[in-house]
């Protein structure tokens, strides 16, 4: 049975939303496996002593959820997801700090784990707000013309491109973009779409509703600086733009890039970054540090790591961009 | 003719970079009874034999691995251009897995799959340098009577 980690990231809201989101997630008809709270707050506080998160940790032991706090690093929530991601679980249900599961959330949500979904997502609902989403499409293409479709009720399965806010992925599949400022505008975009872009479904279905109470305060408002938002969507631009290429970066030794020419020739598309332009010709480590903010998801020795790889460098190779 | 390539890359610390072969000395004294023996490498590296090319360009490493008999390697840059010529060498294993970074067209030459570090993946910088880990020359001496 596959292994789900419910992973919450919370900053500014120990006493309004996340108490809300904590009972939402421990009365869930399908239990996680295990939940992390990854507190980002400026000033981390030991909720063990707050009544009713002691009550909170009881049911948590009472219901078998193994549990965890975990005072992150206060690099934004990318980092956050990025640690849940590599947690060794198969499945990640990721619950924002002021989105409230209704209580067959993640029930809902995992009957559509089929091999070859990279994830699901279901409604956030914010009223009053509540387009029709009988016509969205959720492509990335129609991202700022169409609402997306997570905020209206979903009224049948549909395959999108991407989704938002709080929703159940496939583990250890896609990385999230750590070259975000800490705001992490279009972090979950950037993540869903990256799945799709391996070729990963992505859902939106019926039945999961999750109420987003959002709040003037606390989460990644707190931020007011508009330029690491200008940054974050730059990135978000430059990584659409290369949408139909196949980006190779080859930030690594000369021999690499040897074995890795070898294969070249099978990629499609490809746009290739290079520290040795003599062997693999390609445009400069530098430009690709520029347009994509983080190019350690195409570090093959991370990767290999990741794998626990024991077959050659060639193949590696050949896993990451074939 | 035959080449070697006697070390891996200068790590970021001082430290020996543990997959450097530590009997070339030996090694190189024995090559040179019968062989010419072509060293190549960078600035700064110890020189083995008399014939030391610095430096070389890709391109001149190319050419004169096709005018070798053979060459000797460790794990490093070089036993991959080899290969990528078509050129078969002999490359002397350490704590770096043959079966992951190595190429079955080439000798490889591994102590003892023991002597491999756990984790192959992580910087070299982390892996202490030990003389145990490899075979000796006479084991690569007779490779070349083959």
């Amino acid at each position: 049975m596959s292994k789900v980690l419910c992973s919450v990231a919370t900053r500014g809201r120990y006493f309004t939303t996340l108490p809300l989101v904590l009972n939402a997630i421990i009365n869930q008809t399908k239990r996680p496996d295990k939940l992390i709270i990854f507190d980002d707050n400026d000033e981390p506080q030991d909720m063990r002593k707050e009544l009713i998160y002691s009550y909170f940790f009881q049911m948590l032991d009472i219901k078998g959820i193994e549990w965890e706090w975990r005072y992150a690093t206060r690099r934004g929530q990318h980092f956050i997801h990025q640690s849940a991601n590599t947690e060794g679980f198969d499945w990640v249900w990721r619950v924002d700090d002021d989105a409230i599961p209704e209580p067959d959330v993640l029930e809902q949500l995992f009957y559509y784990t089929d091999d070859g979904v990279g994830a699901v997502g279901g409604s956030i609902l914010t009223p009053p707000y509540m387009p029709d989403t009988s016509k969205i499409t959720g492509k990335i293409d129609n991202i700022n013309s169409e609402p997306n479709i997570q905020w209206g009720m979903i009224h049948q399965e549909t395959e999108v491109e991407h989704l938002h806010c709080s929703f159940l992925y496939r583990a250890m599949v896609h990385d999230y973009n750590l070259g975000l400022s800490r705001v992490a505008h279009r972090e979950e975009t950037l993540f869903t779409y990256g799945l799709h872009q391996k070729g990963y479904k992505i859902l939106a279905v019926p039945g999961a509703i999750t109420w987003h109470m959002k709040e003037p305060t606390g989460g990644i408002r707190m931020e007011k600086n508009k330029d690491l938002y200008g940054h974050d969507e730059q990135i978000f631009r430059n990584i659409l733009d290369y949408r139909s290429k196949t980006i190779v970066v080859l930030n690594c030794g000369l021999g690499d890039h040897i074995v890795f020419s070898r294969i070249l020739p099978s990629i499609p598309s490809a746009e290739v970054f290079s520290c040795y332009p003599e062997v693999v010709p390609g445009k400069s480590i530098a430009e690709a540090h520029s347009l994509f903010g983080d190019i350690e998801p195409w570090n093959i020795y991370k990767k290999m790591d990741q794998w626990k790889w024991k077959d050659s460098l060639e193949n590696a190779y050949r896993k990451m961009y074939l | 003719m035959i080449i070697i390539a006697p070390y891996a890359q200068k790590l970021r610390t001082d430290k020996e970079n543990p997959k450097n072969y530590p009997y070339w000395e030996e090694l190189v004294y024995e090559l040179q009874k019968t062989m010419h023996v072509v060293q190549v490498g960078v600035e700064g590296e110890k020189q083995l034999v008399p014939d030391f090319r610095k430096n070389l360009p890709i391109v001149e490493l190319r050419k004169l691995i096709q005018e070798c008999r053979i060459w000797i390697g460790v794990d490093s840059f070089f036993q991959h251009l080899g290969w990528d010529e078509g050129k078969k060498g002999i490359v002397i294993w350490g704590p770096s897995d043959p079966l992951i970074f190595g190429h079955p067209e080439n000798i490889n030459l591994l102590k003892d799959r023991s002597c491999l570090v756990d984790n192959q993946f992580i910087w070299w910088e982390a892996t202490e340098h030990s003389n145990d880990r490899f075979v000796k020359p006479k084991e690569i001496l007779e490779h070349l009577k083959e």
